[in-house]
């Protein structure tokens, strides 16, 4: 860069941003520096940012106090079918809104938009005696199916749908496509980019929910990642063991943290267009 | 008969329907049902167990007059307006710097600073609970090297909003810094250049040209800051248990406690009703001032 760039407009804008950088990064970093720090060193100061004498004790306890390789098994679960459902019923159903004209159309997709606006806390007392009477509590299912199709990630697919040529849907239906065949083979792999980013943004509201998990799962070992961390023992002063509790968060976040890097160049389609969560 | 073109017409795009029917489907059952059943049990008096009692308006007699849920209705409204206040422009300033021309580290400073989104509330929740502990934490050793006393961030009934705030900062900035931005780079260059000509500095152009081109972002982002600061549950329950004295308790959390520790199921229900209720009072209130000024601006 040239030096003559450096106006102090810019050079303004570099701090602030290398600022709010360090403010993003530092409470993780911190998290998986204290996780590796012996329970009884001091982990307060700045002084002490890398363990001094560093292991893996931490997470050797806390797999003691957690099932965690179940608790893994039902996060990835939740996350992965989750996410392969919502992508797949929530494009089928943003491709008939962008692409077709049928009766009602107008009235159901304003519904569907109308439904964002109810909190689905409001109703958490019978979904749950619906959870129960379909024997769903304490199976993951009660925390897959609910969000198997949502309304904003239909909205999604059909803002990124409609750009589609409609000339190659119809050359499709004159060769004897039908209607399923024409979204399988010819829309899906022209729209996989947006597919991609969608289940990196579903992936992550699923992998990190904890409001329903917490009231659907009711033993330990059906507990999902989340929810296991949340039971760790926190207690005021200095009796809790921070580094364990610091080693279970580190194990939950990891995972993420992988799959964001490796589907960085996905980032910038995901939210060109959308602009929303799922 | 018309009726029965429309029929046939239905009956030609049935695949579609099926297409869009498994969203309605699970509507159907897992809210728009729970949403009437929980009208139905709001006007009665049950614990899950035995018989419904029919009690009339009496729970939300209750919610009017109960000081707890005024508690967690007041601290969820802050959480709300310091979000909107806090996070919005935050995320305009960052988002204004990282589309700057010529930025060198770009990429990496973004997906740096979009980190705090990928990582979970409930381990967020655990590390500022470490990190502002009393005695031990992070924050208050920093004050003291500075020479200021400790402060009790989550044990005082003055300021454990804060830090449930500061939670939030730090974890939504970034999503909506990303969304503003992918809206300035979809901007066109030329308004800029053109304004530039003209002689306006950047300032001039944040605010003339920047600002009102955003306009209809900054509206969408306003109203899922909306939706999503009402629905506040995790970061309280994590960080404070909204305590101490209920001074953080969102609303969400005070239903929760209602329906899932102690059992009183109608008053939940109540209050999912009063959450829906104002939600959908102050997400309408938005749109139709939206829907004025820019009635207004079309005029002039």
């Amino acid at each position: 860069m040239a030096r003559r760039d450096m106006t102090p407009g810019r050079l303004a804008a570099y701090i602030v941003l290398i600022i709010w950088c360090i403010l993003a990064i530092f409470p993780i970093f911190w998290m998986a520096s204290t996780s590796f720090k012996p329970v009884t060193e001091g982990f307060g100061g700045l002084g002490s940012l890398l363990p001094q004498n560093p292991t893996l004790n931490n997470y050797v306890a806390v797999s003691r106090l957690l099932p965690l390789a179940r608790n893994i098994l039902n996060s990835v679960t939740v996350a992965t079918v989750g996410t392969i459902l919502t992508v797949f019923l929530c494009s089928l159903a943003g491709m008939a809104f962008a692409k077709y004209e049928f009766p009602g159309k107008n009235a159901l997709f304003f519904l569907l938009l109308a439904t964002m606006m109810v909190p689905p806390e409001a109703g958490v007392v019978p979904v749950f005696a619906i959870m129960r009477a379909l024997g769903w509590i304490n199976n993951l299912l009660s925390l897959i199916i609910p969000t198997a199709a949502t309304a904003i990630g239909i909205f999604y697919m059909r803002q990124y749908i409609s750009g589609f040529p409609n000339e190659v849907m119809e050359q499709a239906r004159l060769d004897g496509c039908g209607e399923f065949r024409i979204y399988w083979q010819i829309v899906v792999p022209v729209v996989a980019p947006a597919l991609a980013a969608w289940a990196s943004i579903a992936f992550i509201a699923r992998w990190n929910d904890f409001f329903w998990p917490l009231i659907f799962m009711r033993s330990k070992e059906m507990f999902t990642l989340m929810v296991a961390i949340s039971t760790l023992p926190v207690s005021e002063g200095l009796s809790t063991p921070w580094p364990v509790i610091m080693a279970g968060t580190t194990i939950s976040v990891l995972p993420l943290f992988v799959i964001y890097f490796l589907l960085q160049g996905y980032q910038k389609e995901g939210l060109a267009l959308g602009a929303v969560r799922g | 008969m018309p009726s029965s073109g429309l029929l046939q017409r239905i009956w030609r795009a049935r695949t579609i329907y099926l297409f869009i029917s498994p969203f309605f489907i699970l509507f159907a059952i897992f809210q728009f049902f729970p949403l009437v059943w929980s009208f139905y049990m709001s006007f009665h008096e049950w614990n899950g167990l035995g018989p419904m009692k029919p009690i009339g308006l009496q729970n939300y007699r209750f919610l009017l007059r109960d000081n707890v849920f005024h508690t967690a209705l007041g601290n969820t409204v802050i959480y709300w307006l310091a979000n909107g206040v806090l996070i919005l422009p935050l995320a305009l300033l960052l988002a204004n710097f990282l589309a700057m021309p010529r930025l060198a580290g770009r990429r990496l400073m973004r997906s740096v600073m979009f980190l705090p989104y990928v990582t979970a509330t409930v381990a967020v929740g655990l590390i500022f609970n470490m990190v502002f502990d009393f005695n031990s934490g992070l924050v208050n050793t920093l004050l003291n090297t500075v020479g200021l006393p400790s402060v009790p961030w989550l044990t005082s009934v003055e300021i454990s909003k804060l830090p449930v705030i500061f939670l939030n900062v730090w974890r939504l900035t970034p999503w909506y810094t990303l969304i503003l931005l992918s809206g300035l780079q979809g901007m066109n260059p030329e308004l800029h250049e053109a304004a530039t000509v003209d002689g306006a500095g950047p300032v001039q152009r944040f605010f003339s040209i920047t600002i009102p081109v955003l306009m209809p972002i900054l509206f969408f982002c306003f109203i899922t800051l909306t939706i999503d600061s009402f629905r506040i549950f995790t970061e309280p329950y994590i960080l404070t248990q909204g305590g101490p004295g209920n001074s953080s308790l969102s609303i969400v959390q005070y239903l929760y406690l209602n329906g899932f520790r102690i059992f009183k199921l109608g008053l939940a229900s109540a209050i999912g009703y009063a959450l829906t209720f104002i939600l959908l009072i102050v997400s309408a209130a938005q749109i139709v001032l939206l829907l004025r000024q820019s009635g207004l601006t079309e005029v002039n």
